[in-house]
């Protein structure tokens, strides 16, 4: 085993591992550590680039065979979820100016990139769960609310029965398999042994947990709103992006078949009917994220239904348009004189007299949620639905519309309460900080070049 | 520069005019407005210029674009004129003015975001007649919905919460489910020829069994009918155009209602001929329904928008009679009965939007003898009446008497078979002309004579704006009704090929 492929093939999962080291030293060596912000962007940029470079070069190699292996796709999506990473780390320095945030989120991110390359259920165990564990302290650390430390909790315990229900679907697959590759999965999928059966089940509903699907969604809104808006923003954009390209990963392109299609299909649809019903009546702005989410992940799994290379496309584009338009609406939203007044929708009554930028930015985004053209959502729900249809499944892909068109109504409310509403007597004109700037045109740029070019994305995936 | 190249310039101008109006800085509103008149007046010229070198002689699309843009789907930025789209177009475009300069005093705030609203919405509107491409049509459609939530819920009145959530929630359940239908469409085109393409000349080829046919023309008509709209589906309409501003009012009654019926033209009929043949006696009936209840609702209101409202429904009903004709010239009938009631709607709701900034209400008995305070303004009130009601000359009597024409026509040949419901359909239709007469004269009775009183007297006269609007209106209206043959040769090929495509069985096993 040499070790230049080890450096080059992992040069970003290093370059992170470099930041974390850089910044617990920096927490050692000074009273007043400073600092901790710039270094990590700029160790995030430093991923990205890297990232970048091992796509562009189509750098493939496995340095640790049968556990971890780099390919250009990977390389690819690792990339563009890092350069996600760096408005998030933009909205940061309000809520956490110095401390253990960033080293954790490194982290977090390191195992992001370890499960897109992972080959055996070891490394992507490693990867999931490095990826899960810092954010269940994330959600705590701003400590902005007295439900914050309850929210944690129940996201430690319900992520915690997550990992011992994979762990168990995965034993029984070595079991059955006799080996740790991903591909075993993909090989279970079509069998019709009951210890197969048994472990394809477990990691399907471990996954689900994880992307807060329903009837395992409960930890989802105390968790959005218990958390900061930067730890929200990320557990929304680029954690769900993680559990689903690990998804991603074991299904390949395998299609799916008999009972499989009702286990992807019906949970995902209450979820998707759910979710945007509930988020209807919430008067919070992250909790309405939350329980929107919800629906998100279940158009997400609907992807599954569709093989081939369609469904990588679907998910992967899909990805990319939330998590952007994600970001960019919390980016947008003005600051508050505590977290908890600032959450509330009314936070945002008449912003288009106050701050006609934020709220165009917001209302652009809450379209693009709700799959209103000419957005990059639009094109992203086309492509799921397009997919599922192609598989045959039309009956379930007009049910899943239906369940989207519920999702337009408290998108528009955001709209109304925005544009329409008169501001309250005690509202004053806010400017939107540099940063949250720098953050909300990072994210639009590619929004708008996802509704105008989708192709680029396509011949990629 | 290229034919072509103008098409597209003259559809995306109204970006370049929002572009515009967010470099304007806060508070100048004057500039606001004057920058909003040109680039519309602008867009009108081109478009006058684009319709008189459309060449009536040539089928098939002219000034066409065509460019890849997501190729693995076949989906291509396809637009272009053809007989269908070019004269509402030309109305779209000639309404944009208007619908500009008629808001001049009635919009004070937020001046800036109402007119990029009117210039998102123009722009959704030319795309979606000009797209010949279905996923570029639908992403058009859709867009359409979003600047008329604004536009009514900023600046209507006051149940305009209401009336603009109903009208969206309503006309976004419709296109969901089109949604459904485009995506199985192409997908079915797909699997049985092999071609992937969202192309209409494409999709015109797909040869679908008669269950699938139903199922689709039943999730794309729903849609159009709830744009149209079509009796039962036509609930959204009264709140949304009572609640809107008066621009509101004339964009939707104008050119957003005409979108149901091209739709029905372009798209729902000819892509499932077999479907819409079998069922061409319930279009019928819907269609005389709408004329007939249309026109008995109108006729017991007492708010003058009502009046209107419930008038648009009435006119449109028309229109589907004509297209449920399949006669040549009960077609062509209702794409001039689409323009003129573009026109007359515009104009009857821009001139009760001026009266309704003087007096600041709509109710029918608090008006009397208007004729003896605005002169002038009653002369156009009573021209525009009198075109609603479809009085020769004008032309609401060319499109209605071309449709009830077709229908007869279509309908004689049938009796005679022993099919006696189009005949039956056709008389009642020619009862719809009556009440609408019935109804506008009740209307125009009590506005403009009897007794005198307005609130808020007294009152001025139109100004040199508000003549100049109604002025190109009213000319409109008369130079469509008298010299009536130059847009009927226009959309005469588009009308021959719509009733080919209707009548040719496309069934699989059918020869191509």
């Amino acid at each position: 085993m040499s070790w230049q492929p080890v450096v080059t093939a992992m040069l970003p999962e290093h370059l992170l591992l470099l930041g974390i080291v850089l910044l617990l030293v920096l927490e050692i060596a000074s009273d007043k550590p400073r600092g901790a912000l710039v270094v990590s962007l700029l160790i995030v940029g430093a991923a990205t680039a890297a990232a970048t470079w091992l796509y562009v070069t189509g750098y493939a190699a496995a340095p640790f065979p049968g556990h971890y292996s780099v390919n250009a796709s990977g390389s690819l999506a690792k990339a563009v979820v890092l350069a996600l990473a760096v408005p998030v780390l933009l909205l940061a320095r309000d809520d956490f100016p110095e401390g253990p945030f960033y080293p954790l989120f490194l982290s977090s991110l390191y195992g992001f990139c370890l499960l897109l390359s992972s080959d055996s259920f070891l490394t992507l165990f490693l990867g999931l769960e490095l990826m899960s564990l810092p954010v269940y302290v994330l959600v705590l650390l701003a400590f902005g609310r007295p439900e914050s430390p309850e929210a944690a909790l129940k996201y430690l315990v319900l992520g915690g029965t997550a990992t011992a229900m994979f762990l168990m679907g995965v034993s029984l697959l070595y079991g059955g398999s006799a080996t740790l590759a991903l591909s075993s999965f993909a090989g279970a999928l079509g069998s019709h042994d009951i210890m197969a059966i048994a472990a394809i089940v477990l990691i399907v509903l471990a996954f689900f947990l994880k992307a807060a699907i329903v009837p395992f969604h409960a930890w989802a809104p105390d968790a959005y709103e218990g958390a900061s808006l930067p730890v929200t923003a990320y557990m929304a954009t680029i954690i769900k992006a993680g559990v689903l390209l690990a998804a991603l990963r074991l299904f390949g392109t395998a299609p799916v078949s008999g009972s499989m299609v009702d286990l992807l299909a019906i949970l995902p649809l209450v979820s998707i009917v759910w979710g945007n019903l509930t988020a209807m009546r919430q008067r919070s702005f992250r909790r309405m994220i939350a329980y929107s989410s919800i629906a998100h992940a279940g158009y997400l799994f609907y992807a599954f239904l569709g093989a081939g290379p369609g469904r990588f496309q679907a998910v992967v584009f899909y990805l990319i348009a939330y998590g952007v338009m994600n970001i960019l609406a919390f980016a947008s939203i003005p600051p508050g004189d505590d977290d908890a007044k600032r959450d509330r929708l009314d936070h945002l009554q008449g912003l288009f007299h106050r701050n006609p930028y934020a709220a165009v930015m917001i209302g652009i985004a809450m379209l693009s949620l709700a799959g209103i053209p000419p957005f990059p959502g639009f094109v992203a729900k086309f492509l799921i639905f397009k997919n599922v249809i192609a598989a045959g499944y039309t009956t379930y892909a007009v049910l899943g519309l239906v369940g989207s068109y519920l999702g337009i109504y408290f998108y528009l409310r955001v709209i109304q309460v925005m544009f329409i509403n008169p501001e309250s007597a005690s509202a004053t004109r806010v400017g939107t900080g540099r940063l949250a700037l720098a953050a909300s045109v990072i994210c639009l740029i590619p929004a708008i070049l996802l509704s105008v070019f989708p192709n680029w994305v396509f011949v990629r995936f | 520069m290229a034919d072509a190249d103008l098409l597209n310039l003259v559809l995306f101008l109204p970006l370049a005019g929002i572009a515009l109006l967010v470099a304007v800085p806060t508070g100048h509103d004057r500039q606001v407005r004057g920058l909003s008149f040109w680039v519309m007046v602008v867009q009108f010229v081109l478009t006058a210029w684009l319709y008189v070198r459309f060449d009536a002689q040539v089928a098939g699309l002219q000034f066409e674009t065509r460019l890849p843009w997501i190729p693995d789907w076949g989906v291509y930025y396809q637009i272009g004129l053809d007989g269908y789209n070019v004269l509402l177009v030309l109305l779209t475009a000639f309404l944009g003015p208007l619908v500009v300069a008629g808001a001049f005093t009635a919009v004070t705030k937020d001046v800036k975001l109402f007119y990029a609203m009117v210039f998102l919405i123009q722009f959704a509107m030319l795309g979606a007649f000009v797209a010949q491409d279905l996923f570029l049509f639908y992403l058009f459609w859709e867009t359409m919905m979003i600047p008329m939530f604004l536009i009514i819920g900023i600046w209507g009145g006051e149940r305009r919460l209401y009336a603009t959530y109903k009208f969206v929630l309503y006309t976004a359940f419709g296109s969901i489910l089109m949604l459904a239908a485009v995506i199985y469409l192409v997908y079915s085109l797909q699997t049985t020829t092999g071609v992937t393409s969202f192309a209409f000349a494409d999709l015109y080829r797909a040869k679908l069994p008669l269950h699938v046919q139903t199922l689709l023309l039943a999730a794309f008509g729903l849609s159009f009918a709830i744009k149209v709209p079509i009796v039962p589906l036509h609930t959204w309409l009264p709140d949304a155009h009572v609640e809107a501003p008066t621009t509101g009012s004339v964009i939707l009654a104008g050119v957003l209602l005409k979108m149901g019926t091209y739709g029905f033209m372009k798209l729902g009929f000819p892509l499932f001929p077999d479907a819409t043949r079998a069922f061409t006696p319930l279009i019928m009936t819907l269609a005389v329904v709408s004329i007939v209840y249309g026109a008995c609702l109108a006729l017991v209101q007492n708010d003058i928008k009502k009046i209107i409202a419930y008038s648009s429904i009435s006119h449109l009903g028309y229109v589907m009679l004509g297209l449920a004709s399949l006669d040549l010239l009960g077609i062509q009938g209702a794409v001039i009965q689409m323009v003129s009631h573009g026109l007359t709607a515009a104009g009857l709701f821009l001139i009760v939007g001026m009266i309704y900034e003087r007096c600041h209400t709509r109710d029918l008995a608090a008006y009397g003898g208007i004729a003896r305070l605005l002169p002038v303004y009653s002369l156009f009130f009573m021209l525009l009446t009198l075109a609603s009601i479809g009085l020769p000359t004008t032309s609401g009597f060319t499109g209605e008497f071309l449709v009830l024409l077709g229908a007869f026509t279509a309908s004689w040949p049938q009796y005679q078979q022993g099919n006696a419901l189009p005949l039956v359909l056709s008389v009642v239709a020619v009862s719809g002309v009556v009440l609408g007469a019935l109804y506008m004269l009740r209307l125009a009775q009590h506005f403009l004579f009897g007794a005198v009183k307005a609130p808020h007297a007294p009152l001025t006269d139109l100004d040199l704006r508000e003549k100049l609007i109604l002025a190109a209106i009213v000319v409109a209206v008369f130079a469509l009704g008298l010299f009536p043959d130059e847009p009927m040769q226009k959309t005469e090929l588009a009308a021959k090929q719509f009733q080919q495509l209707v009548t040719t069985p496309r069934l699989p096993g059918s020869k191509p």
